[in-house]
């Protein structure tokens, strides 16, 4: 069922899209939210998606995810083409090759934090590498709250859970949605090193949707949206160098 | 504006409000199916009896010193000299005298038709008279000893035409006659299930044995307003002990004896509708607090732009009134259906209930909506109470809302409802203050006090006991199974309210069978100590044995012994008691009633044998004389020769067969036969030997202390499934409602399902938590049940006599049963909230808020 990816882009990409369209509605009524996005997201680096409110920026990371279907186009992570995957194909990939934060209400609310770490694992029936999660775990510096339930977490702490879930599955590729849009700037900031030290130290691949110029700047590269197209890219971006191109797109 | 608001409400939330309805409509459609069946029913028979005596002016026969004929008590016959008298008197235009006695009409294959308990009648046809409602539809009237005429309902049942030679089972045995005309009453073709045959005069008292006298004899008057006078004059040719009353007396008397015993009927139906009602308005107070729970924003929202508590409160009451309404219209309705389905299933259990037309009473219809609104109505109170405090702040910060649903009194009130609940059960069980309306009311109110107060209770231990019931699931399962158990374990007050509904029904169930199990354990106990004979001699329609089935018996080289087994009533100083009448010589031989004092062998025709109780409120000793006044007036003075101890088979006053023959001169009837087994034969040639007579007397079953018993725990097998199968309703609203509160849960918790889909949770596992989390809650619910139901069983077995009730017994193979049930329940109540949970789309569920 599953396809290999085309030559250039298996070598090095851990995801991508080709040529992805995402169209709601007919004739007048029609809107593009994705109008031709090629991208490819390197593996071991950490790549930000910015662009103002309804540039499709959320709506390409959910259809990079296999949470939501294109119109035409095709998406892949690492050798699998989205596409051709039926539902429970598609939970497998998720479980084991995607990793997920969300901007809020990220756990299990019945689930303990280590609970809620090895969720993905657990769910495939899976016990994981033990020294790796320990390693995850002691790196966010949730030891002593692993018995906890969410509701007796910070919101930050809940955030470092949701961090420490995504890497305990080795996942090939993280996607973040607004991870720090709940947070104030310094538990932020907290959340943003642990993203970056992952890619840094582990070789994690991460893809982060954000509309936030300090949060982007932690990333490897910047890829702007604008109505549905990507209209420019930035490696080794700064705040101040994001926050100038962001007014030029009128976000 | 509150309607405005109601009615958008109601259709914004169809599903919930079809929800609520559903509940209400099965209790409702209970209730009214009770009331339509029996009024339906005692329509059915009043118009068969009013047909019966149709064109009867007056009756003449012998009275009774006492009681009526409802108990089955047959009267003795009137001498047949009295016919040509009455008809001499002035203002008489006809007479037609009367009998009415038992005659088996067998099929083609030499079975006895049957009739699932109702009268084998064999009686006169009378060709000149048309007294009474019976036609001749087609044929003729039978002359002679040699022809007959049958009801033609009998007759197409039986494959029978006119010219037929047709069986007929007598107490003499079997006789052949020829088939002349077929008979109905009215204009229907029988006789509501009764068979009946019916010969000329003559030729009816020779084979029905009644050549001494009649039943009754039945009068037409030449002037219906000289009814006083004629009765007058017929009252001065009476002997006595014999009567003569009007035909609407006869009429009232029958529908009395019907509208008796429809109204146990209804009665014991309508328990089973309130318990069904009771278990909905569990469901709906349940779903109306969950749901003010989820509308804890809007509804603040709505006190925010400056509604008052009392007009949420009344927004929340409107909507239960009119779902109410809706529902209950909508129940009665299915109430029709219902009350046929109740209908074809004690038909289906042998009842032989006539075929009826459906009667909805004014009275049906207003009782039906004053339980539906008042039940819907006092379920939504609390709820909407708690409602109508919500602070307008939740609207922003939900959680200081349901600080205001949220109650701290529940465990006090839960302890004094249980108390108080237990406490009256048990007086009402044990003491009955005012017999049996104290009984059955102190019962039922302290038992249904004690399930609110168990299920008040019930949401202090349900976290605890859904968490060690989850344990094995989460084992077995992995991480659905964890997640299955913490969300069974996360709103305990939910999880008890929801898996009480299913509690009441298997605590009921439960209880019967307890208690079905402890009779049948004494009986069993007591047949084996109290019944000495082999054999058991039965009719199988209850219609009792001719006396020359025991004396044929007697004739038998393979039988030792025997005695048939009669029943009078008599009374003993002002009280009226059922005397069993047995040939005494043969007693001892068959049973052992464990006598303390005197002996059977001396007794003598004029004795008496006393069960202990009765001697001792007597305070008879031997030697004693009783007068004892038997129903038909005739007082004898008898001697007590005897007192024991066991009175399970024979009853607590015994006396000789040939006693009860001075007294009583109507056609016997024996209850049934024992018999023991000659020294010189096998017990298998015995059994043959009696079953050779069944070719002569179609309507005896053989039966050996083994089989006898097995029949008898059939019978009470049978009474439990009944039980059953009412609770059946009861159940079917407690599973919706545990699927309800399920759905509204899985609806609450959209965004954790999404999350868990987006991280890896497949479908399958989405739908395996769904269920295993209503697994747990059944088996919590069935768990209290069973416990809460076997302690009331065990009180319920321990209140009875020991003479009926000695031994408790707790069926654990059947209680374990009840809980596998309780689990199944729980995947079926579970299919459509697991369903919608994992066809949830991931992307849209983990965008709620």
């Amino acid at each position: 069922m599953t396809m290999t990816a085309p030559q250039p882009a298996a070598t090095t990409a851990a995801a991508g899209a080709i040529d992805a369209k995402k169209i709601y509605g007919i004739g007048d009524s029609e809107v593009r939210a994705l109008d031709g996005i090629t991208v490819t997201f390197e593996t071991g680096k950490f790549t930000a998606i910015m662009g103002p409110s309804g540039s499709g920026k959320s709506t390409l990371l959910h259809c990079l995810a296999g949470l939501d279907t294109l119109t035409t186009g095709a998406v892949f992570i690492g050798e699998t083409y989205l596409a051709k995957l039926n539902d429970k194909q598609l939970t497998e990939l998720r479980r084991t090759q995607v990793g997920f934060i969300f901007q809020a209400y990220n756990l299990v609310p019945t689930l303990t934090a280590a609970e809620n770490i090895t969720l993905p694992l657990t769910l495939g029936g899976a016990d994981g590498d033990k020294a790796w999660i320990d390693q995850v775990i002691d790196t966010v510096g949730l030891r002593n709250r692993l018995d906890h339930r969410p509701s007796e977490l910070s919101g930050g702490q809940q955030q470092r859970v949701a961090v420490a879930r995504a890497l305990a599955s080795r996942p090939t590729i993280i996607f973040a949605d607004e991870p720090t849009g709940n947070l104030d700037s310094r538990t932020g900031a907290e959340i943003l090193d642990f993203m970056r030290l992952a890619v840094k130290q582990y070789g994690q691949t991460i893809v982060m949707v954000t509309h936030d110029p300090n949060a982007a700047s932690y990333a490897d590269r910047v890829v702007f949206l604008a109505d549905g197209k990507i209209v420019d890219e930035m490696a080794d971006p700064t705040a101040a160098a994001i926050m100038a191109r962001m007014q030029g797109l009128g976000g | 504006m509150i309607g405005t608001l109601t009615r958008r409400s109601l259709g914004a939330h169809k599903g919930r409000s079809i929800f609520i309805g559903l509940a209400i409509v099965l209790g409702v459609a209970f209730v009214s199916a009770s009331f339509i069946l029996a009024d339906s029913l005692r329509n059915t028979f009043d118009k068969l009896f009013s047909g019966i005596s149709e064109g009867v002016d007056l009756e003449v026969r012998s009275s009774l010193a006492f009681g009526d004929d409802q108990s089955g008590t047959q009267r003795d016959p009137v001498a047949v000299e009295l016919v040509d008298q009455i008809r001499a008197v002035e203002g008489v235009a006809a007479v037609m005298p009367n009998i009415f006695a038992t005659a088996t009409v067998i099929d083609r294959e030499g079975e006895p038709v049957p009739t699932q308990g109702a009268p084998q009648i064999g009686t006169v046809w009378d060709a000149e008279n048309t007294i009474g409602g019976s036609k001749i539809r087609s044929g003729r009237a039978p002359v002679g000893l040699g022809e007959l005429v049958m009801d033609q309902a009998t007759a197409e049942r039986a494959d029978y035409e006119i010219g037929d030679t047709v069986e007929v089972g007598l107490d003499g045995g079997r006789q052949q006659f020829e088939l002349v005309g077929l008979v109905g009453l009215g204009d229907s073709k029988g006789y509501a299930g009764a068979t009946v045959v019916a010969w000329d005069i003559p030729s009816a008292q020779v084979l029905l044995g009644a050549e001494d006298g009649f039943d009754a004899i039945d009068i037409e008057l030449v002037d219906d307003s000289q009814s006083d006078a004629v009765q007058a004059r017929i009252e001065a040719l009476l002997p006595e002990r014999t009567e003569v009353i009007t035909g609407q007396q006869l009429a009232d008397e029958t529908k009395e004896g019907v509208n008796e015993f429809l109204g146990f009927f209804q009665n014991g139906l309508l328990a089973f509708a309130f318990i069904t009602l009771f278990v909905s308005a569990f469901i709906i107070n349940n779903v109306f607090a969950i749901t003010i729970g989820q509308r804890l924003r809007e509804l603040a929202l709505m006190r925010g732009i400056g509604a008052s508590g009392k007009q949420v409160r009344r927004l929340i009451v409107f909507e239960a009134f009119i779902i109410s309404v809706v529902a209950t219209l909508v129940g009665i309705v299915a109430g029709l259906g219902v009350s046929r389905l109740i209908v074809a299933l004690f038909n289906a259990a042998g009842a032989g209930f006539p075929p009826t037309a459906s009667i909805i009473k004014p009275r049906t219809i207003i009782f039906a909506l004053v339980v539906g609104i008042g039940v819907a109505l006092a379920s939504v109170l609390i709820p909407a109470r708690r409602a109508s405090k919500i602070p307008p702040v939740a609207a922003m910060r939900p959680e200081l809302g349901f600080a205001a649903l949220t109650s701290t009194r529940r465990i006090v009130v839960g302890v004094i409802a249980a108390g108080l609940g237990a406490a009256m059960f048990l007086l009402g069980i044990f003491v009955a203050p005012g017999g049996t309306a104290g009984l059955i009311g102190f019962g039922a109110i302290g038992a249904l006090l004690l399930f609110l107060g168990v299920a008040s209770l019930s949401t202090t231990f349900a976290r605890p006991v859904a968490r060690a019931l989850g344990t094995p699931v989460a084992k077995l399962l992995g991480t659905p199974g964890q997640l299955a158990k913490e969300n069974a374990a996360r709103a305990p007050k939910r999880t008890a309210a929801t898996a009480s509904a299913l509690m009441i029904g298997v605590a009921l169930v439960s209880a019967a069978a307890v208690f079905a199990a402890s009779l049948k354990e004494t009986f069993v106990d007591t047949l084996k100590n109290a019944v000495t004979a082999d054999y058991i001699i039965t009719n199988e329609s209850f219609n009792g044995l001719p006396p020359a089935v025991a004396a044929t018996i007697a004739e038998l080289p393979e039988i030792a012994s025997v005695t048939p087994v009669r029943g009078i009533q008599a009374q003993v100083e002002g009280e009226t008691k059922n005397l069993a009448a047995m040939d005494l010589e043969a007693l001892p031989d068959l049973l052992d009633i464990e006598l303390r004092e005197g002996s059977i062998e001396a007794a003598t025709d004029d004795g008496i044998l006393l069960f202990k109780d009765p001697a001792k409120d007597l305070g008879a000793s031997i030697g004693d004389v009783l007068a004892v006044t038997f129903i038909n007036g005739i007082t004898k003075d008898l001697t007590v020769q005897g007192i024991y101890e066991d009175d399970s088979v024979a009853g607590s006053w015994i006396i000789s067969i040939k006693t009860l023959e001075s007294v009583s001169s109507a056609t016997p009837q024996d209850f049934f036969v024992v018999a023991r087994l000659a020294d010189t034969a096998t017990i298998e040639e015995g059994k043959a030997a009696l079953e050779a007579l069944v070719e002569t007397y179609p309507a005896m079953k053989v039966q050996d202390q083994a089989e006898f018993r097995r029949q008898q725990e059939g019978q009470i097998d049978q009474l439990l499934a009944v039980i059953s199968i009412l609770l059946v309703f009861a159940i079917v609203i407690a599973i919706m409602g545990i699927a309800i509160t399920l759905a509204l849960s899985v609806y609450e918790r959209t965004r954790e399902i999404g999350l868990m889909r987006a991280v890896g949770m497949t479908r399958r596992q989405t739908r395996r938590m769904v269920r295993w989390e209503s697994v747990i809650v059944t088996v919590f619910g069935g768990l209290v049940g069973v416990v809460l139901g076997s302690l009331l069983g065990i009180a319920l077995a321990s209140a009875v006599p020991e003479t009926v009730i000695n031994t408790l017994v707790v069926p654990t193979g059947q209680i374990i049963g009840y809980l596998v049930v309780a689990g199944l329940a729980g995947i079926v109540a579970a299919f459509y909230p697991a369903a919608k949970a994992s066809r949830m789309n991931v992307l849209e569920a983990i965008s709620t808020t």
